[in-house]
């Protein structure tokens, strides 16, 4: 009951945080001129257990769903196009799972960030571990599509 | 392939029976709601995982109970498999192969292999295309599991494109001026209109990803259902000569929505596009898809009729034999071995001469089980080698 009175959502990225900035969005270590977009805070933790990034967050609060009466309006997509016009942003991560919903909430997204700054995708393929001989073909048509050249 | 066991758990009406198969044939005898069809029905589900009866899991396990089983041993060339579907009557059913629960329902498909043959499939002919529909979608399954998830992806854009053009409509905040009323002026030319006087709108950009989103894989399951009826007609064909005695020719044709000009996945969903830009102005009034595989007909045709209004009972009959026994064929073929035949209650719909047209095709090749109230219309000598199993009340035991 405390946790969910005292915890709010960062007014930058909309992380869940205490304090009106969460610590990410307000660490100065960290690049500024990279935003991933995701649709939950969940994905921001599962992102920052890899270490491996070190841009801001900016979360969306769910994906576009007609049948949930859940439209751009419904998501923080305002405030992210306007925190890209805005500041300097070299680069866009959208890191939407790949589903029907998700495909339509990157398109969008994309679409709108697109004249303003560069916009990529988390790649889809097979998972570590995993052997190509026993992958799906859903997942191994997707990884094919994704494919890039060898350096 | 051969299925040797069948273990039913508070399925349907059957509280714990366990069935052996030791002929290629065996005739369920029973009288009307004992339980005959739903030991088909359990065959069916481990062949598709859908049932032609039921519409939820719910309706599947034994009243009053939370969960229901099948489970059965399959005998393939390769060896034994063990199958089992756990189903819920609230909550998601789960699939096992030899014991190893799956992740993904996806690969619990095209392990066995059926084709049900039931009296309601005696109106395939006659009834509404989703009906046929229906059935082109549960033999697709069958030869090409994957077209099970690009189905329910479909589905899925569908359902979600439809709740978007209803709210649309109900917003109305962008009314067509009724000069505009006329299929005649293309959308662009709308959208032109609207965009010379004020923005486009931002939700132009959402239905533009949802028309790509449906036209993409809309255009997977259209080349797909192009694929087997090309492959199924001619086998359909030679079949319903033989039974008609060379009389009739029968045609099978797939009819999509979409047209089909060339078989390119990029052609297929140009054609798919242009085809909503036709129909916007139509879609944006009814507020739901007017364009796409959901509105695909597959029609036959018996010597250049069709068959659907002018058929005779007799001839829509031969028509749906030789469709199921093409069936049969044809998923032997692309599988490699021969699928289980379910026949429920259509023997006794078939006259002598197309009965025995289907039983010298079946012969032992084919694992056949069969449902029916009385004995009195199967030849002698098929009964003896069957194996005859009398169903009453949920219980099954040897007659």
């Amino acid at each position: 009951m405390e946790a969910k009175q005292q915890v709010g959502f960062c007014s930058v990225c909309f992380h869940l945080s205490a304090e009106p900035v969460c610590e990410i969005c307000s660490a100065p270590n960290r690049d500024h001129n990279t935003i991933c977009v995701v649709a939950d805070s969940r994905d921001v933790i599962a992102l920052e257990r890899t270490r491996e990034y070190k841009g801001k967050y900016h979360v969306l609060g769910g994906l576009i769903s007609p049948i949930d009466g859940i439209g751009p309006d419904q998501l923080h997509i305002t405030q992210l196009v306007r925190r890209v016009s805005q500041q300097s942003i070299k680069e866009v991560i959208l890191a939407i799972s790949p589903s029907v919903e998700g495909e339509t909430t990157t398109l969008y997204v994309g679409q709108l960030l697109k004249p303003f700054t560069r916009v990529t995708r988390i790649a889809f393929g097979l998972p570590m571990g995993g052997d190509l001989e026993y992958a799906d073909e859903v997942t191994l048509a997707r990884a094919l599509e994704g494919r890039r050249d060898l350096d | 392939m051969y299925l040797k066991t069948l273990h039913l758990r508070q399925f349907r009406n059957y509280r714990d029976q366990q069935v052996e198969f030791f002929a290629p044939k065996t005739i369920l005898l029973g009288d009307n709601a004992q339980g005959k069809s739903n030991l088909l029905e359990a065959a069916e589900l481990l062949a598709t995982l859908r049932s032609h009866r039921a519409t939820r899991d719910r309706e599947l396990v034994q009243e009053g109970e939370a969960i229901g089983q099948i489970t059965a041993t399959l005998e393939k060339d390769t060896g034994l498999t063990d199958l089992a579907i756990a189903l819920r009557a609230n909550g998601r059913r789960t699939v096992a192969l030899n014991g190893e629960t799956l992740r993904r329902q996806l690969d619990f498909l095209g392990v066995m292999n059926a084709v049900q043959f039931s009296s309601l499939d005696l109106d395939l002919v006659r009834g509404g295309p989703g009906q046929r529909r229906s059935w082109l979608d549960a033999l697709l399954t069958q030869l090409e599991p994957v077209y099970a998830y690009i189905l329910q992806q479909y589905n899925h854009v569908l359902r979600q494109r439809n709740a978007f053009l209803k709210q649309q409509r109900k917003d109305g905040d962008r009314p067509v001026p009724v000069s505009f009323v006329d299929e005649a002026v293309p959308a662009v030319e709308l959208l032109a209109e609207s965009a010379g006087s004020e923005a486009i709108p931002p939700d132009a950009t959402q239905l533009a990803i949802w028309d790509a989103q449906l036209a993409a894989i809309g255009s997977r399951v259209i080349r797909r259902r192009a694929r087997v009826i090309e492959r199924l007609a001619p086998i359909a064909q030679f079949w319903h000569q033989a039974i008609s005695d060379n009389k009739e020719l029968l045609e099978v044709n797939y009819a999509p929505n979409v047209g089909l000009e060339q078989d390119d996945p990029a052609v297929v969903q140009q054609a798919f596009l242009a085809k909503i830009q036709q129909r916007a102005i139509a879609e944006h009034y009814q507020g739901t898809s007017l364009v796409g595989p959901h509105r695909d007909e597959v029609e036959f045709t018996i010597n250049q009729t069709p068959a659907r209004q002018y058929g005779s009972q007799g001839q829509q009959r031969t028509l749906v034999l030789s469709l199921k026994l093409a069936e049969l064929k044809l998923i032997e073929s692309v599988v490699g071995e021969a699928p289980l035949l379910l026949l429920d209650d259509v023997l006794a719909e078939l006259d002598l001469n197309r009965q025995n047209k289907l039983l010298e095709t079946i012969q032992d090749r084919f694992q056949t089980l069969i449902t029916t109230t009385h004995l009195g219309s199967f030849d002698a000598q098929w009964l003896k080698s069957s194996q005859i199993l009398t169903v009453e009340a949920g219980k099954i035991r040897p007659s």
